[in-house]
């Protein structure tokens, strides 16, 4: 096979490795006569697992969780150009391990926390040796120019190349970074960050500064995914994050600002099989409210039970939604050159909250194509809240559509 | 016309024997073209192959000295803030050395894959073709110690068992290891490789810290370059960033030399091939003058006769080269195997698992084929088709223009020798004028043949008159079939001649190899770590070294490290030493005097052997730079010193001033030096149970090294033994097949002779007499013709090619095989016309005309 290499052929490896990235993303869309959960026998075996809630400490729990499986930091917002344009950005870091922490199990003994690989040189280990992988993806969504771009790093925890730290936070891969100004000059919860990711085309070199303190989702941070008690995660959002700095579009900076939206969850579960993906929202209204939504899918294309989310008043006061108070109806649909077919407009009712909204993507194509595919894109809505009438912005993410490869 | 080709039908049909010996001169002939080709080609693609395998989308590579490349510089890289708006250089860190795997040497590689999935510019879109299970690889990849990943062909060949286990060794060191995939489908390029983390091979190789290069990728451009000028101004001052295509083209470009001597041999081969189709169709034209005169008589133009006579050639031709092409696909699966060892033994690792068939080569041949038979028809159509329709010209006449052809030839063959002579005195490094000169050699000797033969012939005629009529009537016969037979002696002079003065060339060269051996392998016993030779991970363990030495009965030592360098002159070997003070003679200086120079190499100067000397146009007090570990250093070359081990050349450097420039402690060889009466079997029994438990060593007394290095010497020349047999069987074919024609020819002269009063016994050993005497006579011309070939070969072709001298060494067993040659193909050619003429009754005989 002419042109192949021992990088594809690594490529190959990695194919896997990837898969694993998203968690419990890639196992509910695996059909389940293949799907691993992941890597290991029992889902999470070794792992700390997140059963109990329990009260966020910050700038700590910014930083990373090295004794949970997976982590991830998920930055999304929507920017406006000084020239009217409009802009959408995602920036995600995922954490994963491939083995537990030191001394967990006959497989775990690798790593500079573990001790020496009995194939190893004695005394001589490796600085590559690592049991941590981050992964990182990067899209822009330039609505004037209606395009779309993404661009996905990977790298394994070793020699500085990627890592996580806290406090200050710093999450990097390369040169791609979310980071905590230091020293912070407010409460540590509300401490502004920088944010700086580039690919062809397109760089962004951001700050945020939380307008609100991180909201706890679930039952008071604790985010079950399914009836099985491990497949749970810890989760907070800041919802509201002011956004200035520059983007460079071809080589020519442009001035920005805007809103964006911090997601960080972490656990050791995964969905489980009858869960196919999921499809989330993270809305922030012109009236000052905003709501974070996740409606779990089965295979068989019904709503899991287990959805749920939190309405964040425009005091900042958080109320949990659970399933049965989301109603959400796909309104129209796009497909994908592959003839995957993505929801492409919802109508969200929130009865409790007299929520009525439509909601629509900027560009119907703002699907990643990196490993599993998914769909994550700036989202226009409007409509009502007790009888007022609302506009807002947000993030869609749209998880499990694509058959896996 | 249906009445022309009629006749040319009829007459290939009737002498079928002849037809077959003249497509089985042209199908050797051709096929060994294609075999070389063949053989070449395979061993290129296989090293092609395997450099995509091991480079991958890499457009280019930074590389280090002798211990690679700080993985910190990769770190930095990676992070370093990158200006907005410009390119990216995909980057990707490789770690590579050698393991042993049972018998078999494997390329480890070890790659970090996220990186090297980004340099493969392979988007998770673009679904590899050999995955992988997924997840539960990714994790035993990076997290279980010892796991590899290799094609699914080696596993079967190394017998690797179902659960993967098996045990590696890296300089003698053992490792257990589990293979986690089998790559289907991966291709030949994989066949010597073993995938592994980068964080494994660095710690199996010994080199943790370290990178073996970086793999870069850069779209093409003008970006690319500016990115790469950008990059490259990022690099301490001893690393070098190069085009890995650069890279793969100097590499191969080693094996040119041996790659261009093979093609001459083949060339050599169609070369007795052409002259022998002239002869076979030459031959059949005049046989059938009288019908071909009828024929003019009764109505056929001269174009008629020229496009009949040109379209069986061209029929003869196509058919010889599809005999010759599948008969060189055979041979050349064949040969494949002997060049893949050749070039392992001497150049680089490469396992030729493919024979691949370029059409360029099937083209060439099947033109070439053609080819010679239209030129060799040539000539005696137009004689023919030229003639008047006159009723076919008498013998005497044909052997008389024979004669003034044969004449006119001699003239030919002594402007073809001054010819060489010029064309070697007027070039003094050109390879190919080299071998211009040894074709032009070989034709002055083809050209001699005919007339050398009648002269012969003529003399033994005078002397044989003596004793019996029909000896002297035998003798004057051979003279008197020039017509007949002269091509064909001279194709088999030209083939003896080359295959004498390859002899001479060989056996010279060994000596020189055995007296060098002797001399320069001055310690008893040597002892070093296995491995590929250049390999940094090739070094012994510091407290193996120390047990070693303290064995009772050492008396001194050589340490020495052999390392590749980066040179202004690109990748050179680098030996490093420090010599025991009996070890000095080993070197025999051919520029320079030892006094001064070994005072100045002491000081840090260089020596460097011939090869390279030759190779860059050095001389002592020249300068050679090389890319130390503190960036370009101009050495001082101190002298030049013979030395037959290496044909690309190395430089010999103090093992301290090594040290110093480069940062490498590690020792790779001993040479020990025994106390006197100690033998040197008993000092390996115990230098060896020395190292055992500890490292696995090649420990051998200085009688073993030589005769391991004389093995791998004979089995290089294995293939030039075989091109020049083919070479010789295509001669003694077309020799055959003219002494078969003229005898079947002269049955009614036989006949004649028998019913003079020979006997049977008489007329049959009459016909195998001048054969045979045609075979001596050939081998007698190619004597000193062989010598003179023996010259250009060692003074002229392997000077140019190599660098090195050979002093010429004369031994009568080089003369055996032609002389041997010669005569079986003779008697062989006699022997059938003999049986026949014995055995014809009388009367047919007669009437034959």
């Amino acid at each position: 096979m002419p042109g192949a290499g021992a990088h594809r052929a690594a490529v190959a490896v990695w194919a896997g490795a990837l898969a694993g990235a998203l968690g419990w993303a890639t196992a509910a869309a695996a059909p389940p006569a293949t799907g691993r959960v992941l890597p290991g026998t029992a889902p999470g075996a070794g792992f700390a697992q997140a059963l109990e809630s329990r009260p966020f400490v910050f700038p700590r729990d910014h930083g990373p969780h090295p004794q949970y499986r997976q982590e991830w930091w998920y930055v999304t917002g929507n920017l406006d150009a000084a020239s009217g344009e409009r802009f959408g950005f995602e920036l995600t870091f995922f954490r994963f391990a491939l083995a537990p922490p030191a001394a967990a199990g006959p497989a775990a003994t690798a790593g500079a926390d573990m001790p020496g690989a009995p194939g190893a040189t004695p005394g001589e280990t490796s600085a590559w040796r690592t049991r941590e992988m981050y992964m990182a993806h990067f899209a822009i969504t330039d609505v004037a120019r209606r395009r779309f771009r993404f661009a996905q790093k990977l790298s394994r925890a070793a020699l500085g190349l990627a890592g996580a730290q806290a406090p200050p936070l710093r999450v990097w891969i390369d040169d791609w970074s979310l980071a905590g100004i230091e020293p912070a000059p407010t409460p540590a919860a509300l401490a502004p960050w920088t944010l700086h990711a580039a690919q062809d085309g397109y760089e962004i070199e951001l700050t945020l500064e939380p307008l609100t303190a991180p909201v706890p989702n679930g039952a008071a941070g604790l985010s079950r995914k399914s009836a099985e008690p491990s497949a749970a995660n810890y989760y907070y959002s800041v919802p509201r994050l002011k956004v200035r700095g520059r983007l460079l579009r071809d080589d020519r900076p442009l001035e920005v600002h805007g809103l964006a939206w911090l997601d960080r969850e972490w656990g050791s579960g995964g969905l489980a099989a009858e869960q196919a993906g999921w499809d989330w929202f993270a809305l922030q209204l012109s009236d000052g409210g905003a709501l974070m939504f996740y409606a779990l899918r089965e295979r068989d294309g019904r709503r899991d039970p287990w959805s749920a989310g939190t309405w964040i008043a425009p005091t900042g006061e958080a109320r949990p939604l659970a399933n049965a108070d989301v109603a959400i109806a796909v309104t129209d649909s796009w497909r994908n050159a592959q003839g995957v077919r993505y929801p492409a407009a919802w109508r969200i009712e929130v009865p409790a909250l007299a929520l009525s909204l439509a909601v629509r993507p900027v560009l119907p194509d703002q699907e990643l194509k990196t490993t599993p595919h998914y769909w994550e894109g700036a989202v226009d809505a409007g409509g009502e809240r007790s009888g007022e009438s609302v506009s807002g912005r947000g993030y869609v993410e749209l998880v499990g559509y694509a058959p896996e490869r | 016309m249906r009445a022309l080709r009629a006749a040319s039908l009829r007459h290939l049909l009737r002498h079928p024997a002849q037809l077959a010996l003249a497509l089985v001169g042209l199908a050797l002939g051709v096929g060994t073209i294609v075999a070389v080709d063949i053989a070449t080609a395979s061993a290129r693609r296989a090293f092609e192959l395997s450099l995509q395998a091991v480079n991958g989308a890499a457009t280019h590579q930074i590389v280090g000295g002798p211990r690679g490349i700080d993985e910190q510089l990769y770190a930095r890289l990676r992070s370093a803030p990158h200006p907005p708006g410009e390119p990216r250089a995909q980057l990707a860190p490789v770690v590579a050395g050698y393991v042993t795997v049972g018998e078999r040497v494997m390329q480890l590689l070890g790659v970090d894959p996220p990186a090297s999935a980004e340099l493969d510019g392979a988007a998770a879109s673009a679904a590899p073709a050999f995955a992988l299970h997924g997840a539960e690889e990714a994790r035993e990849w990076l997290t279980e110690p010892g796991t590899v990943v290799m094609s699914a062909s080696s596993a079967r060949e190394l017998g690797i068992a179902a659960d993967g286990r098996f045990e590696l060794a890296v300089g003698g060191v053992r490792h257990p290891a589990r293979l986690i995939a089998r790559l289907e489908d991966a291709g030949a390029g994989f066949d010597a490789l073993l995938l592994t983390d980068i964080a494994q091979a660095q710690e199996w190789l010994g080199t943790v810290g370290r990178l073996s290069r970086i793999d870069v990728r850069v779209p093409a451009g003008a970006a690319g370059t500016a990115l790469l000028a950008r990059l490259a101004a990022q690099l301490p001052a001893d690393l070098a960033l190069h085009a890995t295509r650069a890279e793969a083209r100097e590499t191969f470009a080693m094996t040119d030399a041996f790659t261009t001597n093979l093609k001459a041999m083949s060339l050599l081969a169609l070369l007795v091939g052409t002259l022998l189709i002239y002869g076979a169709v030459s031959f059949a034209v005049l046989q059938r003058r009288s019908i071909i005169a009828v024929l003019r008589a009764l109505g056929a133009t001269r174009g008629e006769v020229l496009a009949m006579l040109l379209s069986e050639a061209a029929v003869l031709g196509i058919a010889g080269a599809v005999c010759g092409v599948l008969l060189g696909l055979a041979i050349g699966r064949g040969l494949v195997g002997l060049v893949a060892q050749t070039i392992n033994d001497l150049y680089f690792v490469v396992a030729v698992s493919e024979v691949s068939v370029p059409a360029s080569v099937l083209v060439k041949a099947l033109c070439a084929g053609l080819a010679t038979a239209l030129v060799a028809a040539l000539l005696p159509a137009l004689e023919v088709a030229g003639s008047s329709p006159q009723l076919g010209l008498a013998r005497s006449v044909l052997e008389r223009r024979a004669l003034q052809v044969a004449r006119r030839l001699v003239i030919v063959s002594v402007l073809l020798a001054l010819g060489a002579l010029l064309t070697i005195a007027g070039s003094s490094r050109s390879l190919l004028a080299g071998f211009v000169a040894l074709f032009m050699l070989l034709l002055s000797v083809a050209a001699l043949t005919p007339a050398a033969l009648r002269a012969l012939a003529g003399a033994a005629a005078a002397i044989a008159a003596r004793f019996s009529p029909v000896a002297r009537l035998a003798c004057a016969d051979i003279a008197a079939s020039l017509s007949r037979t002269g091509v064909a002696i001279a194709a088999l002079g030209m083939a003896l001649t080359a295959m004498i003065g390859v002899a001479i060339m060989v056996e010279s060269f060994r000596e020189s190899l055995r007296e060098w051996l002797i001399q320069s392998l001055r310690a008893d016993v040597y002892v070093s770590a296995p491995g590929v030779a250049e390999s940094l991970e090739r070094r012994l363990d510091p407290q193996v070294i120390r047990a070693l030495l303290q064995v009772p009965g050492v008396r001194a030592h050589s340490e020495g490290r052999r390392v590749t360098v980066t040179s202004s002159a690109g990748a050179l070997d680098l030996n490093a030493v420090h010599l025991a003070a009996e070890s000095y003679a080993g070197y025999r200086f051919t520029q320079g005097e030892a006094a001064h120079a070994w005072p100045q190499f002491a000081r840090g100067a260089i020596l460097i052997s011939e090869p390279l000397a030759w190779r860059l146009s050095l001389a002592p007090g020249g300068r050679l730079t090389l890319i130390t570990a503190s960036g370009p250093r101009a050495f001082t070359v101190a002298g030049v010193y013979r030395e037959y081990g290496n044909d690309r050349g190395e430089v010999l450097m103090d093992l301290e001033a090594y040290r110093q420039w480069w940062h490498d402690e590690g020792i790779a060889a001993l040479g020990i030096y025994l106390a006197p009466g100690i033998p040197a079997a008993q000092a390996v029994r115990e230098l060896r149970s020395a190292a055992r438990g500890r490292q696995a060593l090649l420990i051998r007394s200085n009688a073993d090294i030589r005769a391991l290095s004389m093995r791998i010497f004979e089995r290089t020349f294995v293939i030039t033994r075989v091109l020049y047999w083919l070479a010789a069987g295509v001669a003694a074919v077309g020799l055959v097949s003219a002494l078969l024609a003229w005898e079947l020819e002269r049955a009614r002269e036989l006949a004649l002779l028998r019913t003079l009063g020979l006997t049977r016994a008489a007329i049959a050993l009459l016909v195998v007499g001048q054969t045979a005497f045609m075979g001596v006579a050939a081998f007698l011309a190619a004597i000193p013709a062989g010598l003179c070939t023996a010259l250009v070969l060692t003074d002229v072709i392997n000077r140019r090619a190599f660098g090195w001298q050979i002093g010429l060494h004369l031994a009568p067993a080089q003369f055996g095989n032609a002389l041997w040659l010669a005569f079986a193909a003779a008697l062989a050619a006699g022997a059938y016309p003999a049986w026949r003429s014995a055995r014809a009754p009388l009367a047919s005989g007669l009437r034959e005309e």
